[in-house]
């Protein structure tokens, strides 16, 4: 609870510092802020708050995942710079905004209540409608605001009557409460259909298919970090909120609803990966290789073990990393030539070698090659999934790799096999930029070859 | 703890960390000292190595380091007399690859040199890890490297394509490897060696672990259906790359087979699935020699030579293993293999090499507008004959003993096979010295002739070093037979318990 007040606090003092100097300072405030919050992450929940705790606490997990989503949005901060240089007039409310989806986060890894985790939901998502929407003079990004809302209502919709449902079977929110109740009555159907809607409800959030389709237009549209933000932060809430969920409340009727997620997992894999073989713009193909992780993560329901968890958090911290090391190259491609199709990554890998390496260790990682945290994490998923004798989806999950290497080759090639062409300036990425870059990649490296390296950060 | 391992193991990772920051004209020398270090390396390693290792402890220069908490995997390293042979092999090769680099000026040369230095790194830990999953990663670290060769350095706009194609083709292969290793870890709670040896699998589970590891070597020998990859790869990549990927690379998965496939699952390979990779093997035999026989590019015909020679390996490992399930314990199809797999490391280098010196003269690979290069160039006349007679396998070369001892491997399992695995020989002559014939004899283009110079100091240095490998193993192979003896045999007993 500590975190969220002060993220919260934060997140207002933002919003206001947009009166003085047009929100120059903004980010420099939100970094601070971010770092309070990060250090207060790592301190046990004050006693204070105990009373709180059949609506929030701040387990383990809460933990965990608080300060793996504060270390994402810290990174896209300090990349903020320029990526909002189209809209200076704006920047504070879209980093206030930001931090308020992030609170949303942080409200999704504790809740302990439906209610609290409806609450969560609406935090995280409502800045995003707004934020896809930053570039105003953008049509696609108004129109990647007005998809994006309007499918989230239809989710939102789908959520609370999920929630009303359960409510009326267990006659409870408490999360405790639902899972006695599913256990001792397995065979109760508004349980097991509210249970239904509900996973749907969040397979929009985290973009599963058959849920998906909002998700590349929404990502191609939106200003390229907050794009960046709803492929990192806004998965790892998701996520965490969809696995807290059905295995805590619904764990007793896992055999009714797994089978429904099983076919989300294998539509999602299949569709998302052949859809991104055939895209000509690296924004897109970098949505449906979201939309493709989604259902690697996803295979997390499968065959749960003491260390599910864990994987989870690994997985998604890695994947978080690695799409903002994409995203590094994006943003500074986006701004010098002001479109993200393949052809305008020719010759990056000469032009800004550090951007150009960070993007290429991370799509390495996304795609599973080992000495990246992403092998860890695919390792982690799939090992698991055999365990739990799940064999054939990690087959289709092999197919969705094999097929995804594919797209993700097809920038570092143009980045590094083909000649440079029309860069039109001799500016170069800034500092902060090449710093960033560089962190990521020791990140994402160090992760792979010491696997341990997490826990031990992340003080588990 | 062995600090001599460590050395070799290390040695190259930091030559090609040094050469990513080294940009100026002295990359080249660099490389070159780091790669002879570490052929030294290897010498004093073999200086010190136990030929005949007891029973209990094979293992020689050992490391052992734990590595994580919660995947049950270390870093192991170790070297047996399999891995102090491919060990060599790619210490001998590496030096000599840097070398023949020497007279092309390529752009970002410390680039290029350190991801020469960094796929050793990676081919190295393959040779030496006995842990599966450091296999694993090992195997998979050498595929960027060699794939930025041959994307980068490249000949022809084409390359982007056929190297796409490669790594796709071969990422999910090892993607298929690393599912069955995963299976047999959770039936054996530990990525280590031995527990991966005693996982204790029905014969239905071996049987999809079997294809589904396999996948992985197949596609990077190649074995007959998975090589499509193959002749564009090593056709439009950089002559060092084409020599990288066929000289060693490939015998990452024929230790591979050795190592992981044939003790983890003996009774697929004792049942239908080992005897379909011998019908597969020996189809990409003679399919391998027959296109090689029409082939015209001359990169394309060395690469389905290779294609050739490696089913007989293959079939030759596969045909004792089938043996030994049946009947009792035979090993010589490993010895073969291993022997075999120095001997056309050795050849198909220089091959590729003298093809590359071929393009510098005519400047086209089409042998057909080649011709009497071995009047004006006798020193290379002579070298070129040494290596093609030792890929073609002549007595008192070094292909020979290899083949022979795979050939009586495949005899003991089916008469007809051995046959028919036998025309590769025959083939292989044949299509050899129709490339010898076209390009060093005839009429050539006088113009170009009267031009053109007999090999360099580079060119020679580097042939020669190939030739002495030739002539020294094929007159007296014994050292390399008793190397591998004790642990190849040590690896086919460890079938039958």
């Amino acid at each position: 609870m500590g975190v969220l007040i002060v993220l919260f606090l934060t997140a207002i003092l933002v919003l206001f510092s947009g009166v003085f100097e047009k929100g120059k300072y903004a980010r420099y405030i939100g970094i601070a802020g971010l770092i309070v919050g990060l250090y207060v992450s790592f301190l046990p929940e004050c006693e204070f708050f105990a009373q709180y705790r059949s609506m929030y606490e701040y387990g383990d997990n809460a933990q965990l995942f608080t300060k793996i989503s504060i270390v994402a949005t810290s990174l896209l901060f300090f990349l903020g710079g320029f990526a909002f240089s189209n809209h200076r007039s704006h920047q504070s409310e879209l980093y206030a905004l930001m931090l308020f989806a992030l609170c949303g986060g942080v409200v999704l890894f504790g809740f302990q209540n439906l209610v609290t985790l409806f609450l969560g939901i609406e935090i995280l998502s409502i800045p995003l409608y707004v934020m896809a929407g930053a570039n105003k003079t953008d049509l696609r990004s108004t129109e990647a605001s007005m998809k994006y809302f309007l499918m989230g209502a239809f989710a939102t919709g789908f959520l609370l009557f999920g929630v009303a449902l359960v409510y009326g079977s267990a006659g409870s929110f408490d999360l405790y409460t639902i899972h006695d109740f599913a256990i001792n009555n397995p065979k109760n159907l508004m349980l097991i259909m509210g249970a239904i809607l509900m996973l749907c409800a969040l397979a929009f959030k985290v973009s599963l298919a058959p849920f998906h389709m909002w998700s590349p237009d929404v990502y191609q549209g939106s200003p390229s970090l907050i794009t960046a933000f709803m492929a990192s932060v806004v998965k790892i809430a998701g996520f965490f909120a969809l696995f807290k969920l059905m295995t805590i409340a619904f764990n007793g009727i896992a055999g009714d609803w797994i089978n429904i997620l099983g076919v989300f997992i294998i539509l999602t894999l299949l569709l998302a990966n052949v859809m991104g073989l055939v895209q000509t713009n690296a924004k897109r193909m970098l949505a449906y290789s979201s939309v493709s992780h989604a259902g690697y993560i996803a295979l997390i329901f499968f065959g749960i073990n003491n260390f599910s968890t864990y994987i989870l958090g690994y997985y998604l911290f890695a994947y978080s990393l690695a799409t903002v090391g994409v995203f590094i190259s994006l943003l500074w491609v986006e701004k010098i030539k002001k479109e993200t199709s393949f052809t305008a990554f020719n010759g990056l890998g000469k032009r800004e070698p550090v951007l150009a390496v960070v993007s290429t260790v991370s799509m390495l990682s996304m795609a599973g090659i080992p000495l990246t945290a992403g092998f860890i994490g695919k390792l982690g998923i799939f090992n698991q999934a055999i365990g739990g004798h799940y064999e054939f989806l990690v087959l289709i999950a092999v197919l969705g790799s094999a097929l995804s290497i594919a797209y993700y080759l097809r920038l570092i090639i143009a980045m590094f096999f083909y000649k440079e062409d029309n860069f039109n300036t001799t500016e170069k990425a800034s500092i902060t930029y090449n710093i960033v870059s560089v962190v990521i990649i020791l990140a994402l490296v160090s992760m792979g070859i010491v696997p341990d390296l997490f826990a031990k950060i992340f003080g588990l | 703890m062995s600090y001599l391992l460590l050395t070799l193991l290390l040695l190259p990772l930091v030559g090609s960390g040094l050469l990513f920051f080294w940009k100026n004209a002295s990359s080249k020398y660099i490389a070159l000292a780091f790669a002879l270090a570490q052929m030294f390396l290897a010498f004093y390693m073999l200086g010190s190595f136990d030929f005949n290792p007891t029973v209990d402890a094979p293992l020689q220069y050992e490391i052992t380091y734990p590595w994580s908490s919660y995947i049950k995997s270390s870093l192991n390293f170790g070297i047996d007399g399999m891995s102090m042979l491919m060990v060599l092999l790619t210490n001998i090769l590496v030096p000599l690859i840097v070398l023949s680099s020497y007279n092309e000026s390529k752009g970002y040369p410390n680039s290029f040199y350190a991801l020469i230095l960094l796929m050793q790194f990676g081919l190295l830990g393959v040779f030496t890890s006995l842990d599966g999953l450091l296999f694993y990663i090992f195997w998979e670290i050498t595929l960027i490297p060699i794939w930025l060769i041959a994307g980068i350095w490249g000949q022809e706009d084409k390359r982007i394509k056929f190297t796409t194609k490669f790594f796709v083709y071969t990422f999910v292969g090892s993607l298929f490897m690393l599912i069955g290793l995963i299976y047999v870890y959770n039936h054996a709670a530990s990525f280590a060696l031995t527990d991966l040896y005693n996982a204790n699998l029905n014969i239905n589970e071996q049987n999809v672990i079997f294809w589904f590891i396999f996948f992985a070597f197949a596609v990077k020998l190649p074995v007959f259906p998975f090589h499509t990859w193959q002749p564009d790869t090593y056709t439009y990549s950089p002559t060092q790359g084409s020599m990288l990927l066929s000289g060693i690379m490939l015998k990452m998965a024929v230790y591979g087979v050795l190592r992981y496939l044939l003790p983890i699952t003996p009774l697929a390979i004792g049942g239908i699935s080992g005897e379909i990779v011998i019908i597969l093997s020996v189809i990409g035999i003679i399919y391998g020699a027959l296109i090689a026989m029409i082939s015209t590019d001359s990169k394309r015909l060395i690469a389905f030579s290779s294609l050739s020679h490696v089913g007989l390996i293959v079939a030759g490992i596969f045909a004792s293993a089938v043996v030994t399930m049946r009947t009792g314990l035979t090993f010589e199809g490993g010895q073969g293999a291993m022997i075999q797999s120095f001997a056309h490391g050795i050849n198909v280098v220089g091959l590729f090499y003298c093809a590359d010196i071929l393009y510098k003269r005519f400047k086209t690979r089409d042998i057909r507008k080649m011709g009497g290069l071995a009047k004006v160039a006798p020193k290379f006349a002579i070298l070129f004959m040494i290596i093609l007679l030792g890929a073609t396998g002549v007595p008192l070369t070094n292909g020979f003993i290899g083949e022979f001892i795979l050939l009586k491997s495949v005899y003991t399992y089916n008469h007809l096979m051995a046959v028919l695995a036998g025309l590769t020989i025959i083939l292989c002559a044949a299509y050899m010295l129709r490339f010898y014939g076209k390009a060093m004899f005839g009429k050539g283009d006088d113009s170009v002739l009267a031009t053109t110079k007999d090999v360099s100091n580079v060119e020679f240095t580097v042939l020669a070093s190939l030739s002495v490998f030739v002539i020294v193993l094929g007159v007296y192979p014994q050292p390399v037979i008793e190397m591998v003896t004790s642990s190849v045999s040590f690896i086919y007993s460890s079938m039958i318990n």
